[in-house]
């Protein structure tokens, strides 16, 4: 490592081009910020992915799969962390790095913004540090928490709160409690002017991930074995399940009754029950939802009215989903969202609850099941005092409001200070911007 | 199929067939074990297994279950990097960091237990892992020997985990010996050294710290989730000009003009109860506190919450699980689908 003078460098100005990434478990959100212009961000398939006939396709070559049975994927980031680096650097060199690559950008000319999971493992940090200087050589970096850069958003305006054209917005916003629900997990974050406060975070171990095996075990128990379908089978949880806002009365209308007295709503479905249409790899490559039609799944599968693989769908579609809420219906042995908010609020001034709570914000593209913020609103309301306001909202795009947060973050004066140059990483180690990184944006008092 | 026009209807009656019994269910949660065993029932109990040994059954399946939905690919999919299509940039040179990471094949779990590890050798041996630790060298003040007489200062790892733990410790500890040796090899340890430096660093703060940190483990437990608010609320409903204290710096004071006067604003029903705002340095403090570690951050239920048994549902068919299989614990909504059930605990457990 070259370059050991120990003056505090000059410092030649920042690159003017950011590129601003939230790299997921399931896809990377990643796009340009400049002083005059912020791009729409490419969402990529996070992984590397092969499918039947031993074809592979890495990150967004993942387009150009159109049979998705029996696809398999391998993933560089595990639990929220990039833990993979062989498979995380070839995503990232064919997206932005290869002369071919999308987005490319050369490194020594541009500043990486990257959105990280909170309480990552230190070791994993220090890969990641160790990666963008000394293999992509980036000119200067920035690794901030994830959920802390949607305070970067224009929060208040997820909110619709009604204000005069003279209101300044309030970027970062002063307090929010953030709640992101993506592949890996759900966390809670209770953030005060940008600042994720690091005591009360608390995580929930229950994500896309495993509601899509959950689903898929359901399935095989009760239709087909699909466990080599997971790209099916987490179509089918996007598009069919929901969250119930009845539990019992739902659960009711779906059981079929004692034997020989099938139950009325059984029969007619209730309008929970409803019919999947299974891709075919011929000419459908997708799954459609339809009404559900008594009698057809039983008769699709007999083969008396078309070659259509139809399951009917009934309670699946709503015990999914319920595990964010009661993770221990499987066993899992974690509070509920519901409880985990209140773990979170627990650890912090009670001054500072009716602000978080009039600000909540979900993110993450568990939040797009329906009915997620009315559930989640009703759960917090049973829990606080009844004198709370609590205010619960989603922004048009969960899935890239951390990457619009991160990108608003790249323009603001903060980046400043958390930003560290390649100069600065060869002079002081990398243990030094582990812990600078750690340490946070800190309070000028 | 033909049901002999027996309907049967869930009941708090405990029906024997041959066999195989209904048993209702008002059982805890497998689980939630910890509860003394109800005597009585466990004496009702004449089927050849313990209700103990269903319940075993049913937790190990529970565990093996849990495993399984944890798992990104339902088989190991060893899929390698495909060959590039040309256009790929000039290849430079890796470093050794960068060569180590790359042939790195830890899996986060490996990870986890390597961090466990060096903050247990943090705790038991300070000098060796400070020895490990060269980036993080400024002087500290050693932790008082008191500060250790709590007997489980970490969250509680899994057994697998902490003997995994114990293994990676000593690794460590040889390593930490080896390494006086090896002072010549600076380049190829950085990469290890800054990661463990950044894992002590974190130990020493737990142990230096250790009041706070023990707050903060206990906290899930100790606090109510609803009881404080009232009460505090309450008090502070006499502080309510302070509610936002004009010389707080952090978040600033509500500046608008205040609302037109109301009828109602002396009634003492209609007062609002605003509890105090936090001092900035309350503020301060937490804003600028370290993260916590990965496991600290893992929601764990607090004492409020295990005492409402989980809900528990049927096997086969996703309804209520009202009866229990006596053979396996496994649960089922009515005997439709514990004749189902019966088929798999026969060619899972035997007769
Ligand atoms: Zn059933
Ligand atoms: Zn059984």
């Amino acid at each position: 490592m070259a370059g050991g003078r120990k003056s505090k460098p000059a410092g030649p100005a920042p690159p003017s081009r950011t590129l601003v990434l939230d790299n997921g478990a399931s896809t990377i959100k990643a796009g340009f910020v400049t002083d005059t212009a912020t791009d729409a961000p490419r969402v990529v398939p996070n992984c590397i992915a092969r499918d039947r006939h031993r074809k592979t396709f890495v990150g967004s070559e993942l387009e150009k799969c159109k049979d998705f049975g029996e696809i398999a994927f391998r993933r560089p980031v595990e639990k929220g962390f990039i833990v993979n680096w062989e498979a995380q650097k070839e995503i990232w060199d064919r997206e932005f790095f290869d002369d071919k690559a999308p987005q490319r950008c050369d490194p020594s000319e541009t500043r990486l913004v990257l959105a990280e999971q909170s309480n990552s493992l230190p070791a994993l940090q220090l890969h990641c540090d160790q990666m963008v200087f000394e293999e992509f050589g980036f000119a200067s970096y920035c690794r901030g928490n994830g959920p802390a850069f949607n305070a970067y958003n224009d929060v208040q305006a997820i909110f619709q709160t009604p204000r005069t054209p003279d209101t300044t917005i309030d970027i970062p916003a002063e307090v929010m409690l953030l709640i992101d629900s993506g592949y890996s997990h759900t966390t809670v974050t209770p953030i005060v002017q940008g600042r994720p406060l690091h005591p009360a975070i608390r995580r929930l171990d229950v994500g896309g991930k495993l509601m899509t095996n959950y689903l898929t075990r359901l399935l095989s128990v009760r239709h087909f074995d699909m466990r080599n379908d997971p790209y099916i089978v987490n179509e089918m949880k996007e598009t069919a399940c929901y969250i119930s806002l009845d539990f019992k009365g739902d659960l009711e209308k779906t059981w079929k009754g004692t034997r020989g007295q099938r139950s009325q709503d059984y029969l007619t479905g209730a309008g929970i029950a409803k019919d999947y249409v299974l891709p075919d790899s011929h000419t459908r490559f997708h799954g459609v939802i339809r009404d559900y039609e008594p009698g057809v799944s039983a008769k699709a599968r007999k083969g008396a009215v078309s070659t259509e693989d139809i399951l009917t769908l009934r309670n699946e579609r709503f015990v999914v989903p319920e595990l964010l809420f009661n993770p221990s219906d499987i066993g899992i042995r974690q509070p509920g969202l519901g409880d985990l908010v209140m773990q979170s609020l627990s650890v912090l001034p009670v001054g500072l609850w009716p602000g978080l709570l009039a600000n909540i914000v979900v993110v993450g593209g568990n939040s797009l099941f329906e009915n997620f913020i009315q559930r989640l609103q009703t759960e917090i309301l049973e829990r606080v005092p009844d004198s709370c306001i609590v205010r619960v909202a989603r922004p048009e795009d969960p899935v890239t409001s951390t990457w619009l947060g991160a990108a608003s973050f790249a323009k603001h004066q903060h980046v400043e200070k958390l930003a560290v140059t390649k100069q600065e990483y060869e002079e002081n180690g990398a243990g030094w911007i582990v812990r600078k990184f750690s340490a946070g944006l800190g309070v000028e008092s | 199929m033909n049901n002999f026009g027996v309907v049967e209807l869930a009941s708090a009656k405990t029906t024997h067939a041959p066999g195989w019994a209904y048993v209702p269910d008002t059982r805890p949660a497998p689980g939630s074990a910890a509860l003394p065993s109800n005597r009585k029932r466990a004496a009702r109990n004449h089927a050849g297994l313990s209700l103990s040994d269903a319940s075993a059954r049913q937790d190990a399946k529970i565990r093996k279950d849990l495993e399984v939905l944890d798992r990104d690919t339902h088989k190991d999919a060893n899929i390698a990097i495909p060959p590039r299509t040309g256009g790929s940039r000039a290849q430079n040179k890796h470093t050794t960091n960068v060569r180590k990471i790359l042939q790195s094949q830890k899996t986060f779990a490996n990870h986890l237990d390597d961090y466990q590890a060096l903050v247990a050798l943090a705790e038991t041996n300070p000098a060796a892992a400070a020895a490990l630790n060269p980036a993080n060298a400024q002087p500290k003040p050693a932790p008082p020997p008191t500060a250790r007489n709590s007997p489980a200062p970490q969250p509680t790892p899994s057994t697998t985990t902490s003997k995994r733990s114990a293994a990676a410790a000593k690794r460590a500890a040889a390593a930490a010996a080896k390494e006086e040796k090896e002072r010549k090899e600076r380049e190829a340890r950085e990469a290890e050294e800054a990661a463990e430096a950044a894992a002590a660093a974190e130990a020493e703060r737990k142990s230096t710290a250790a009041p706070d940190d023990n707050n903060n483990n206990s906290s899930d437990n100790n606090c109510p989730p609803t009881a404080p608010p009232d009460v505090e609320m309450a008090d502070a409903s006499s502080l309510l000009p302070q509610a936002y204290p004009a010389d707080g710096t952090i978040l600033a004071a509500y500046a608008k003009p205040p609302p037109a006067p109301h009828a109602g604003d002396a009634d003492p029903l209609l007062v609002s109860h605003v509890p105090a705002f936090p001092t900035d340095d309350e503020l301060h403090a937490l804003m600028t506190a370290p993260p916590l570690s990965y496991l600290e951050a893992r929601a764990r239920w607090g004492d409020d919450e295990q005492r409402y048994p989980a809900r528990a549902f049927c096997e086969v068919c996703g309804h209520w699980g009202k009866v229990r299989c006596v053979k396996c614990g496994a649960r089922a909504c009515a005997l439709d689908c514990l004749e189902a059930h019966r088929e798999e605990c026969v060619t899972r457990y035997g007769l």
